[in-house]
């Protein structure tokens, strides 16, 4: 087989190329989704649109996988046997010239069409005329194919897949240079694939052709944020293509050159000139040239490092030794996330892949709803992946609007790569990581589909019960309801005149999404989405006397006409007690406040954006679902509780105040954080954990956190996380603070100390601990007796946590008391 | 009087006085004072017109420094006599070319850099904080905040947010009527901040929030923000947090440095500041300065061309900085391309800074600059080190109107990319 790849290599025409310079772009906004369903275009475009701040409308694209064949008027078998390549043409007067040099000789042509869009007068630069075509290679040309090159070797398959490829490059170097001539070039030659891309946004593609009713089971969107050059370029737009993939990137290669050197060495060049396409060539090079498992290409281009690669298995060590070895120079560096749409036309799959950077650098979220459709999505933001699922749960009852599950990937972790695949095979969706491991396999309670809701009349509740105890009435009696008797509760619960029963029923309903409780016949997430949509009715249609409403829908995410100010003007007439609700992706919630905020209470809900509560000095933030990045950045006082999960970088560069965590922090929390920060984080963290801290001695003052290594199952169980804390550098650089974390198995090793070491545990550390703990069994109803149980006994505080601190802080204490003592005049 | 407060008068008297004389060249130029780029002459010289306000007569140049390459070996083509312009030129420089926001004009071309309380001491940061309200300019706060001594001169200072994020509140984003982002210092690109344990005293902790006594680092990038999108959401945070402020990204000079000037106009910064190689005090390590960042004389043509290629040159404000030491290098850098200057280095050398490099110990300064011990800070009064500055502005002021004249131009607009005015030649 070595020999067959070095052929094919080999009889790959070398080019001289005269620069590999990239064209600059930055940042990008990223989405994908899987279903067993095939699902419309039109509901990317909430997501796509809530995150234009992610792109500048310079580059948008969209890959759609498996796919319709009424909507391109072909048979199901034309579909999945044919090439399906798409052209864009800049310049239909080529149209005949290309055909006739790149189309008619080599290929049987079994349908053409072109796509119908909006007028082009919309957009600044005209977004190419799409010709799509159907084509069988014809056998004699690859039949002169395989001889011409000496690829005899290769199966008819793969001399076919070859010979399309190759073509695609010759129409792209005939007929587009990025700087020159541009007039058509290969959008996609993949079979039942389809990529489209133009100047402007990844909704623009949507809309401007018309694409709002085409179906696929695989979806990526893309926005870029190029940032050079006046005239851009629809080539240069996401996705770019490998055979069956299509490949959407947020990031950027450090090592761009190099690894254009690298793939140059196997005779394979980049024509756009941007990083996105060398990432895509090099998934190629290893997938289908190299034949590499999904795993070993993963491994390729995000190696597992550090003390992730020492706890893989032997077998593993060798193999992933070997393959880094081999692919060291063609590994992109720098911060990098791929989200890659394939289609497997010999297994009739399409595909789903997000992969990580080893070191985490570029924010993504993974989610998986297990309908009787199931649906896999990834994205640069949380809210991005809500949007979509209130898009399809709007309009089609097997969806509703959570996910079953969320998660941050590590990047190059040992237990799963920090990779995820969703794919869709006859019907079914599989989510496995790069191991190839099948992911999220229990059994839930079945989902709310469609039941016929009871009438109100069915549901009786306590009416005169305060609230706090009728939201625990609730939640014992919702054990044994359906769905039909939750709705019916909700129903009745709001549909009061009377602002004290309003009033209960937003406190009771705030309760249920904020708790975990076991259901017999419920799923937490259809809960969840029926509590959402409760919670808006009730507020959208309501005033409380006290309280001061802030319906997030409309207002934008950042700017004069952003939700951050609209909070912010609230504030100056006087309001103290808000809530804001409906929040889809609007950044900088509480901030911009000011100093001394004491009094100030702003409770949260729906899906939030970056920078939530950043600078907040004396609030009282709550938060009634995950958060995404930078959170409580600059945090200086206050109090800040978020019932679920937290983005990268949570409290960087904070002074002061309390923050309370439900679930997990992605990478980097309290990174750079000085003074008193208290944090209490009941699940864990990925990785990078209190870099830089420098929060004093917390037994004089100082900060610390608290990892309980928590996370509760679907029934509302507590339970112990596999280890508390997975990650390595463990305060790199930190020079203060503590870290308490609940460890009474001793998972944690010195080597995931990097800067820091386990310190001794006093009862002087409990005392400072506890109040804190008990505020979080407040919050979380996670009790202090759970957390010092192990293996069913409860134990000695010290025996349960462990304390890790900065080397540095512990050889200052001395100079320092010494300072404090004799120094007065400092 | 006890017998420390006798040393601080013995010494700042003897300090003054040689400020005073050697510039005069009675005992002759000190054989071994300063390097290449700021040699004998020139710190002299600077030291001359903070004492006078006006450029020396008597020989010593103040225009230059000797180190055999960039803005010492460019000059002004001055026009003949008889076409010299009679009138003042106009020096001011609008820190907001945009259609939207507020309006800030300086009227001289430069402003002071970020230097952090801890990285100079107190005293000096009131005293560059004087000279800039006295003439309507901005000093900036480098990353270390606040001490309460400076906020009452908050209408010219800038809010420096760095990617250690030290000192940084809601309250000192709102103090600032500019507010910089700083990303990287030409002096140590890629390398973070470092405060060294000596100087984080116990003051300099608390305004930081750290622990004294231990090195102090900020991290190379801003972890929050990896790509062009976090750049600019990173800017609608602070116009969130004070919607009036202008915004000024300040950046090293990778080769790429154009697309990140491209980048950071379209990210809404209203001022982009690019530092170059040859700035840093003494505690940038040796090694990272003028070896990593390029030369600001190369950066500065390379972004205002491509700036003026995008079409984008006239909405946003180049400021430059890292190795500007006198008049004529503000002068050099505008017609290279920059709209304006930072100074740094030559504000410490008007107060006395030999460039001895001793900058990273807490009681390494002999000048009281870059100290932060509470006797050695006493060297420099606040008030003293304000004049000193308010008499180097003169001198500039005076200098760079004389230049303009010499050119032919009424306004220090008019001279900015004029590279046709420049000649480069190894004998002057």
């Amino acid at each position: 087989m070595i020999d067959q790849v070095k052929h094919l290599i080999a009889s790959r025409p070398r080019i001289v190329m005269d620069s590999y310079k990239k064209e600059s772009e930055g940042g990008c906004g990223v989405i994908g989704l899987a279903c067993a369903k095939k699902i419309a275009g039109r509901h990317l475009l909430a997501a796509l649109s809530q995150m234009e701040n992610r792109g500048n409308g310079k580059g948008g694209g969209i890959a759609a996988v498996g796919l319709n064949p009424q909507s391109l008027g072909v048979s199901q078998e034309i579909l999945e046997q044919d090439y399906l390549l798409a052209i864009a043409y800049l310049d239909m007067q080529c149209k005949k010239e290309l055909e006739a040099r790149y189309i008619h000789p080599f290929f049987d042509l079994d349908h053409e069409l072109q796509l119908e869009h909006l007028p082009v007068e919309r957009f600044p630069i005209a977004p190419p005329e799409v010709v799509i075509y159907f084509v069988r290679p014809k056998a004699e040309a690859i039949a002169d194919f395989c001889r011409e090159h000496g690829l005899s070797s290769l199966s008819q398959f793969e001399c076919e897949e070859e010979f399309v490829y190759r073509n695609s490059q010759n129409v792209n170097r005939a007929f587009y240079t990025v700087i020159g001539d541009k007039r058509a070039f290969v959008l996609s030659h993949g079979k039942n694939m389809l990529v489209l891309k133009m100047v402007g946004y990844g909704h623009d593609v949507i809309t401007y052709y018309q694409l709002q009713n085409f179906e696929a089971h695989v979806w990526i969107g893309h926005h870029r944020y190029p940032t050079k050059g006046r005239v851009w370029h629809p080539g240069g737009a996401h996705p770019f293509i490998g055979l069956h993939e299509a490949l959407v990137h947020n990031g950027d290669f450090a090592n761009y050159y190099s690894i254009c050197e690298y793939l140059s060495q196997r005779h394979i060049y980049p024509h756009f000139l941007t990083d996105t396409e060398v990432a895509v060539l090099l998934f190629d090079l290893l997938y289908r040239t190299y034949r590499y498992p999904l795993e070993y290409v993963i491994e390729a281009l995000a190696p597992t490092t550090e003390r992730d690669f020492t706890l893989l298995p032997q077998d593993k060590q060798q193999l992933f030794l070997l393959l880094q070895q081999a692919h060291m120079h063609g590994s992109p560096d720098g911060p990098w996330f791929f989200l890659i749409a394939q289609s497997l036309p010999i297994a009739r799959a399409y595909c789903l892949i997000g992969i990580t950077d080893t070191s985490m650098l570029r924010p993504q979220v993974f989610a998986l709803q297990q309908g009787n459709y199931p649906i896999g999505l990834a994205a640069s933001e949380k809210q991005a992946i809500d949007a979509t699922l209130h898009s399809l749960a709007a309009e089609d009852a097997q969806f509703w609007s959570c996910a079953d599950y969320y998660w941050n990937a590590r990047g190059g972790s040992h237990t799963d790569g920090g990779a995820f695949s969703f794919s869709v095979c006859q019907g079914k969706l599989s989510c496995e990581d790069k191991f190839g491991r099948a992911l999220y396999t229990s059994p839930l309670n079945p989902p709310n589909l469609a039941v016929p809701i009871r009438k109100e009349s069915d549901v009786k509740y306590p009416e005169s019960l305060p609230s706090k105890e009728l939201s625990q009435w609730t939640i014992t009696q919702s054990k044994s309801w359906d769905y039909s008797q939750f709705e019916a509760f909700l129903n009745t619960l709001c549909n009061n005149n009377i602002e004290t029963k309003r009033r209960c029923a937003l406190d009771v309903i705030t309760t249920l999404m904020d708790s975990f409780y076991p259901m017999d016949y419920m799923r937490r997430s259809c809960i969840q989405a029926l509590l959402q949509k409760s919670l808006s009715q009730l507020l959208e249609n309501t005033q409380f006397s006290d309280l001061t409403l802030i319906n997030a829908q409309g207002l934008l995410p950042e700017g004069p006409d952003s939700l951050a100010r609209a909070i912010i003007s609230e504030y100056r007439k006087g309001a103290r007690k808000m809530i804001v609700f409906n929040c889809h992706g609007q950044r900088f919630i509480g901030n911009g406040l000011g100093e001394a905020t004491q009094g100030v209470e702003i409770h949260v809900y729906g899906s939030s954006g970056d920078y939530l509560a950043s600078g907040m000095d004396g609030a009282v933030v709550h938060v009634h679902g995950s958060t995404q990045d930078q959170v409580a950045q600059i945090m200086n006082n206050g109090t800040l509780i978020i019932h679920g999960d937290v983005g990268q970088t949570f409290m960087y560069g904070a002074k002061g105040g309390e923050a309370y965590v439900r679930g997990n922090t992605a990478g980097r929390p309290l990174i750079n954080a000085v003074g008193n920060p208290r944090v209490v984080i009941n699940g864990t963290c990925l990785d990078y954990l209190a870099e830089s801290f420098m929060a004093g001695n917390p037994l004089q003052g100082g900060g610390f956190a608290i990892i309980n290594g928590l996370h509760f199952d679907q029934q509302g169980n507590i339970c112990d996380l596999d280890t508390p804390y997975s990650g390595s550098n463990l305060f790199s650089l930190a020079s203060g603070g503590a870290i308490y974390i609940r460890d009474p198995r001793h998972h944690i090793v010195k080597g995931q100390l990097n800067g820091g070491e386990f310190s001794s545990l006093s009862e002087h550390d409990w005392q400072l601990i506890l109040p804190y703990l008990e505020k979080n069994e407040r919050h979380f109803g996670i009790p202090i007796s759970r957390l010092l149980l192990h293996q069913g006994t409860e134990c000695p505080f010290g025996e349960i946590y462990r304390k890790i601190m900065p080397i540095t802080l512990k050889s200052v204490q001395d100079e320092e008391a010494w300072v404090k003592k004799n120094v007065k005049a400092l | 009087m006890p017998p420390t407060k006798l040393n601080i008068i013995k010494h700042t008297e003897n300090l003054r006085e040689g400020f005073r004389s050697w510039p005069s060249l009675v005992h002759g130029v000190m054989p071994a004072l300063g390097d290449a780029r700021w040699n004998a002459d020139l710190i002299l010289a600077t030291w001359h017109q903070a004492e006078t306000g006006k450029p020396p007569d008597n020989g010593l140049d103040y225009q230059k420094g000797r180190s055999g390459g960039g803005f010492d070996l460019l000059h002004f083509a001055f026009l003949p006599e008889s076409q010299w312009l009679k009138s003042s030129a106009d020096l001011t420089l609008s820190l907001n070319r945009r259609k939207a926001g507020t309006r800030i004009d300086i009227p001289v071309p430069f402003y002071g850099a970020g230097m952090s309380y801890g990285s100079i001491s107190e005293h000096i940061m009131l005293a560059r904080a004087m000279a800039a309200q006295k003439w309507g300019t901005f000093t900036c706060t480098g990353e270390g905040g606040y001490p309460d001594s400076l906020v009452p001169f908050r209408k010219h200072v800038i809010t420096q947010i760095a990617t250690g994020l030290f000192g940084v509140y809601e309250k000192t984003i709102q103090y600032a009527r500019l507010v910089e982002f700083k990303y990287a210092q030409g002096a140590k690109p890629g390398l973070g901040g470092h405060l060294l344990a000596d100087k984080a005293t116990v003051a300099v902790a608390k305004i930081r929030g750290a622990v004294p006594w231990v090195h102090l680092f900020s991290p190379f990038p801003f972890h929050s923000v990896y790509s062009v999108e976090d750049h600019k959401k990173h800017l609608d945070w602070v116009k969130i947090v004070n919607p009036e402020a202008l915004l000024s990204v300040k950046v090293s000079t990778p080769i790429d440095v154009d697309m990140v000037a491209v980048g950071s106009y379209y990210a809404n910064a209203n001022i982009l500041h690019i530092d170059g190689s040859y700035g840093g005090t003494g505690a940038a390590p040796e090694f990272a300065k003028k070896n990593i960042a390029m030369p600001i004389e190369l950066a500065l043509p390379k972004v205002h061309r491509s700036l003026l290629a995008e079409g984008i040159r006239d909405e946003i404000v180049i400021m430059a900085s890292g190795g500007i030491r006198s008049a004529y290098d503000i002068a050099k850098a505008i017609a290279l391309g920059a709209d304006g200057c930072v100074l740094g280095t030559a504000e410490l050398v008007a107060l006395g800074c030999t460039r001895c490099a001793n900058c990273e110990r807490g009681r390494g300064c002999p000048f009281g600059l870059t100290t932060t011990d509470a006797e050695l800070t006493q060297l420099v009064d606040p008030e003293w080190g304000a004049k000193r500055l308010d008499n180097l502005y003169t001198s500039y002021a005076w200098q760079l109107r004389d230049i303009l004249r010499k050119l032919g131009l009424s306004s220090i607009g008019q001279l900015r990319g004029r590279t046709d005015l420049l000649r480069y030649s190894v004998n002057s």
